[in-house]
């Protein structure tokens, strides 16, 4: 994007809840079953049905309200947003319209190395449409109900976003909460979060320009491209001496364009009222409380708690913040022994991360016991063993679940730091290289590296190489 | 009438005759299809008749009792539905041809509790489409007539009901009553209607005009009757939302006739100008005999009533635009047959299935919800509501319940107002603010005017003060003897 | 007021001949007249009446889908789906 351009992003992002029922029926909410076959005459809108609110969709809103800092209205409705399409069965959407559940929060994101707080609006209650089924060889388009009614969740930020990578970390934080507390799958290849965004750019120094909304964004990846692709189009209409009308465009990911959906003149009037099927929703302040209590260290606070107290460099306190299991895990290394938060983290984004991929399983499944794994690290800290033996001790505890310190002794692993001993072998090392140590005082300072791996093999791996190191320059310098 | 007709008696007369084995329900019901036989060519009160289910409906509960099964005072007595209940099985139209094959896979749950009470439906009957109108001439089947009088009409929209209990085609009938749909045409046809408290019975399963505002009542020939379907009827359902978590008493079996002491209150909004003089006095007499037994009046006032029908018809035309949205050509009901397009469909298939009253509903409905309107409109008419039922509740302060005429006049003629839609509107206007307000109300018979058309006399309450309406109209229904349908069951 | 019939029908999903135009205009305007004799009233503040709080419904899957029944009342159907018009987007 030009440098004399600024954007501003605000974006929508719906996420479909994890209960076991529907927002307003007794259906399975369940993905990839066979069509129109988790719907119910309430889901699909037969005459005479009412809907009934699962008193879990609104826990669980309550609880992404918490942990973005929301105010929860104790009083709050739902509304009808009507509007005519195949994949809404009853012609209106059940949504909240000026009470929604939560409000006027905020969310504290990680972009290039500064902390940045993004306002959010709200977050309200809503019901998903169903699917439409296009295939080019029927003529007509097919319609599955199976998603109607599943619970979504709608969070809307300020236009407080200034880039795509503003929005990317955005959505990843969002996702990680919604992971950390347990209400979304987010399960993307599913749908099951989305989002809709607020596209606007104007010069440097001059006033907001005019919003374009964009929807059908899928991945965030694809938001990225979307993001970019919107700010730059309306730079190239600004240049060109045109105008920025308010209207609706629909992202195409695979094209890598969006198109005109909707002109302002087009704009949906969807004429909310508030929904007379339903009562309105009262939370008393225990409630309240109690789900406040519920919830837990969020991986945005971990992450800044990781950089400012423990000294991680920002992309390892990400990827360890990141999932709650695996930021659970480094915490229970890193309190077991006295060993730096570098290395615990060093050994669980390596070793132990490596092992979740190759065996596809969770932190929690692979068997390693975190009091055990800080032991190791702590001897190779240490220096009672290498880092070699070190990854050869968890690797034979992975197989055997001995302790590491009877592995250190069975394998006879344990360092030789006894500078005798390993004066015999630098000695013996130097005797057997002579063109080694001519090339290194010839200004070929890469032989040492050959030497101290020398000395390490005749050491079989045990002796303390900064040691010997040290000994061998001793020899070459002097 | 020398020898009574098993279908020209009560429910509880019946109840107690199947009681005692007076009679069996297949022959009871077989009494009441033979007049549905006889009569429907003349009063068209029967969107659908259910015989042959009927008959072995009855046949069954008959067996039961035969083996000692303890039964609902219900049990075995054939009763008639309003065709916008929806009925398992059986084809449910609200009367319009968007739901002319319309079979829902479920049942209400007042059909629910109907048939687990052993209750016989006999049929479907006719109403105003989607029970918009006030004369069930806006059905898209049949214009029914009113037993008293063929040449008018039975009122509305719960038009078949009354007709059907009215000319003995039903021992009792269920309506439903939105603006006065249960109270006006029983009282043009000469029995007695409750519109209970908003709450009180489970809209699930009753095709929504205006959420808000629907309930479903029963309708019949006595209060008795009519005490002994609510209490079948009424209950928390956990499907309806709206539903009120509380429990309901026997009504039949606590009915009393003592009124010595209620405070009966007179508005005097509801006496003006525009109510028939010959109502007035139908009226007034009334009073004045329950003072006798011991009741005392007293004046009051309720200032907004003027606004009502206003309010009224934004709130409940706001939700029916809403609420009939569905009716789109997707998932059941009519389809229109040639469109290039999906707009095309939608634009076809609700213009050709809905009628025109529905249509201005629809249209006035989405005009007051519209862009620029919602304030000015639906907001206002809502605090006018509450201003209504604050005023009502004032009301109440000063007295038990409230006596007023159901509706202005009695029956008018077939065709007579079609093409006046404010005047026909008018016929709500004493009896939208009881739903406004979300009260229970009901209409008794309480004489007939000069055109030997019956007059009704409404009786409003405080929410859920029933048993009280029924301990009014029951004193009062003593005192004149029984209800007079000699005319209409011979 | 300003009543735009042709907009309210479009938003509505109807349509009328001239004719019917005409004659509902007419109609809509007088029922219009009628409506709008209301209280002038504060009509600011929310709907919302917290005095009747709603029960909620518990987390549990209850129903036992029917497919053939759901979709018995439907006008076409075809591979378990009900079929509309090819929705252009």
């Amino acid at each position: 994007m030009r440098q004399d351009y600024e954007m501003v992003v605000g974006l929508e992002v719906h996420a479909e809840l994890n209960t076991a029922s529907k927002i307003y029926c007794g259906c399975r909410n369940a993905f990839g079953k066979e069509v129109n076959t988790q719907c119910c005459p309430v889901c699909m809108g037969m005459p005479g049905t009412l809907p009934t609110l699962n008193e879990k969709v609104v826990e669980y809103a309550a609880k992404m309200g918490y942990a973005l800092n929301c105010t929860i209205n104790p009083v709050s409705k739902q509304d009808r947003k009507n509007y005519f399409y195949p994949d809404l069965p009853k012609a209106y959407q059940i949504s909240q319209f000026d009470i929604p559940l939560c409000e006027h929060g905020y969310l504290d994101i990680w972009v290039d190395g500064a902390e940045k707080r993004i306002g959010i609006t709200r977050i309200h209650i809503e019901e998903d449409a169903g699917k439409l089924i296009h295939d080019d060889s029927f003529t007509g388009t097919l319609v599955d109900f199976n998603r109607c009614g599943v619970p979504l969740i709608e969070i809307v930020s300020e236009p407080d976003l200034r880039s795509s990578a503003d929005a990317k970390a955005y959505l990843d934080t969002i996702k990680s909460i919604l992971e950390y507390i347990n209400i979304s799958d987010c399960k993307m290849q599913e749908g099951s979060i989305r989002c809709d965004i607020n596209v606007s750019v104007h010069k440097k120094g001059e006033p907001f320009g005019t919003r374009v909304e964009m929807k059908n964004v899928n991945t965030f990846s694809g938001a990225v491209r979307a993001i970019e692709y919107e700010a730059n189009r309306q730079i190239e209409v600004l240049e060109n001496g045109g105008t920025i009308s308010q209207e609706t465009r629909r992202w195409d990911d695979l094209k890598g364009q969006n198109f005109l959906l909707r002109s302002k003149e087009d704009a949906q009037d969807y004429r909310y009222f508030p929904e007379p099927d339903l009562l309105t929703i009262v939370l008393e302040q225990d409630y309240l409380d109690s789900i406040k209590a519920s919830i837990p260290e969020l991986p945005n606070k971990k992450k800044a708690r990781y950089i400012k107290e423990l000294g991680l460099p920002e992309e390892d306190a990400s990827l360890l913040a990141e999932l709650k299991e695996k930021a659970d895990f480094f915490e229970e290394v890193l309190h077991a022994a006295n060993i730096k938060p570098k290395s615990a983290s060093n050994w669980v984004l390596g070793d132990v991360s490596r092992l979740m991929n190759e065996t596809n399983k969770p932190i929690n499944d692979l068997g390693i016991d975190p009091k055990q794994l800080a032991e190791i690290i702590s001897m190779q800290e240490q220096n009672k063993i290498s880092s070699s033996a070190a990854k050869q001790v968890f690797e034979e505890m992975l197989k055997t679940g001995k302790a590491p310190s009877e592995l250190v002794k069975e394998l006879g692993l344990e360092q030789v730091s006894d500078t005798g001993t390993l004066q015999e072998i630098v000695d013996t090392v130097v005797a057997n290289n002579q063109k080694s140590i001519d090339d290194y005082r010839n200004g070929k300072t890469n032989a040492l590296g050959f030497l101290v791996g020398q000395c390490m093999k005749a050491s079989k791996g045990k002796g303390n190489p900064a040691l010997m190191k040290e000994m061998l320059l001793k020899v070459l310098e002097g | 009438m020398s020898t009574m007709e098993l279908y020209q008696l009560t429910a509880e007369k019946l109840s107690a005759m199947l009681a005692n084995k007076e009679c069996s329900s297949e022959e009871l019901t077989r009494s009441v299809l033979k007049r549905i036989e006889q009569k429907e060519p003349e009063i068209a009160a029967y969107v659908t008749v259910c015989g042959e289910e009927a008959l072995k409906a009855a046949a069954a509960i008959d067996a039961k009792r035969a083996a000692g099964e303890s039964m609902h005072p219900l049990a075995g007595i054939p009763l008639g539905i309003k065709d916008n209940i929806c009925t398992r099985g059986v084809r449910t139209t609200c009367a319009s041809r968007m739901l002319e094959n319309f079979v829902p896979p479920y049942d209400a749950f007042v059909m629910e509790k109907l048939n687990a009470a052993g209750a016989v439906m006999l049929g479907k009957l006719n109403m105003d489409e989607f029970a918009m109108g006030s004369s069930t001439e806006t059905s898209y089947f049949q214009k029914t007539r009113n037993p008293f009088d063929t040449e008018r009409v039975p009122g509305g929209s719960s038009g078949g009901s009354a007709a059907a209990v009215a000319a003995g085609e039903a021992v009792a009938a269920l309506g439903s009553d939105t603006g006065g749909s249960i109270r006006q045409p029983s009282s043009y046809c000469g029995i007695v209607g409750l519109k209970p408290t908003y709450s009180s019975v489970s809209r699930y399963g009753l095709v929504a005009f205006a959420s808000s505002l629907d309930q479903i009542g029963p309708m019949g020939r006595s209060v008795k009757d009519v005490a002994m379907l609510y209490s079948a009827i009424c209950g928390r359902d956990n499907h309806d939302a709206t539903s009120a978590l509380r429990e309901y008493p026997d009504f039949a079996k606590e009915l009393t006739s003592d009124v010595k002491g209620l405070r009966i209150g007179l508005p005097k909004e509801y006496f003006g100008e525009g109510v028939a003089a010959e109502v007035r006095e139908a009226v007034s007499k009334m009073a004045k005999e329950l003072e006798k037994m011991g009741a005392e009046l007293v004046e009051v006032s309720l200032p907004s009533t003027d606004y009502a029908l206003s309010a009224y018809y934004i709130i409940a035309s706001a939700e029916a635009s809403s609420n009939l949205a569905r009716f789109d050509g997707v998932k059941y009901g009519y389809r229109a047959k040639d469109f290039a397009n999906l707009t095309e469909m939608y634009e076809k298939t609700r213009s050709e299935g809905f009628g025109a009253e529905v249509k201005r509903r629809i249209m006035l409905g989405t005009y007051v919800l519209s862009s620029g309107y919602y304030d000015a409109y639906y907001k206002k008419a809502k605090f006018t509501q509450l201003r209504i039922q604050q005023e009502f509740a004032e009301a109440f302060t000063k007295c038990d319940l409230l006596l007023t005429p159901t509706v202005p006049d009695t029956a008018f003629k077939l065709g007579e107002n079609v093409d006046d839609q404010i005047k026909m509107y008018m016929n709500d206007i004493l009896t939208v603010t009881v739903n406004i307000a979300g009260l229970p109300g009901m209409s008794v018979p309480c004489g007939f005017d000069s055109k030997k058309m019956p007059i009704g006399a409404q009786l409003i309450g405080p929410k859920f003060s029933e048993s009280t309406l029924f301990r009014v109209a029951s004193a009062w229904e003593t005192s004149v003897g029984g209800f007079d349908l000699s005319r209409t069951l011979a | 007021m300003n009543l735009d019939i042709k907009h309210l029908a479009k938003l509505s999903r109807l349509t009328f001949s001239p004719e019917e135009e005409a004659k509902f205009e007419k109609e809509m305007a007088n029922i219009v007249a009628m409506v709008e004799k209301l209280p002038d009233l504060d009509a600011s503040g929310a709907l919302i009446d917290p005095d009747n709080p709603m029960q909620m419904r518990k987390d549990e899957v209850v129903n036992q889908p029917n497919r053939t029944e759901l979709l018995q009342n439907a006008p076409e159907v075809q591979a378990g789906c009900i079929v509309v018009p090819k929705v252009v987007e």
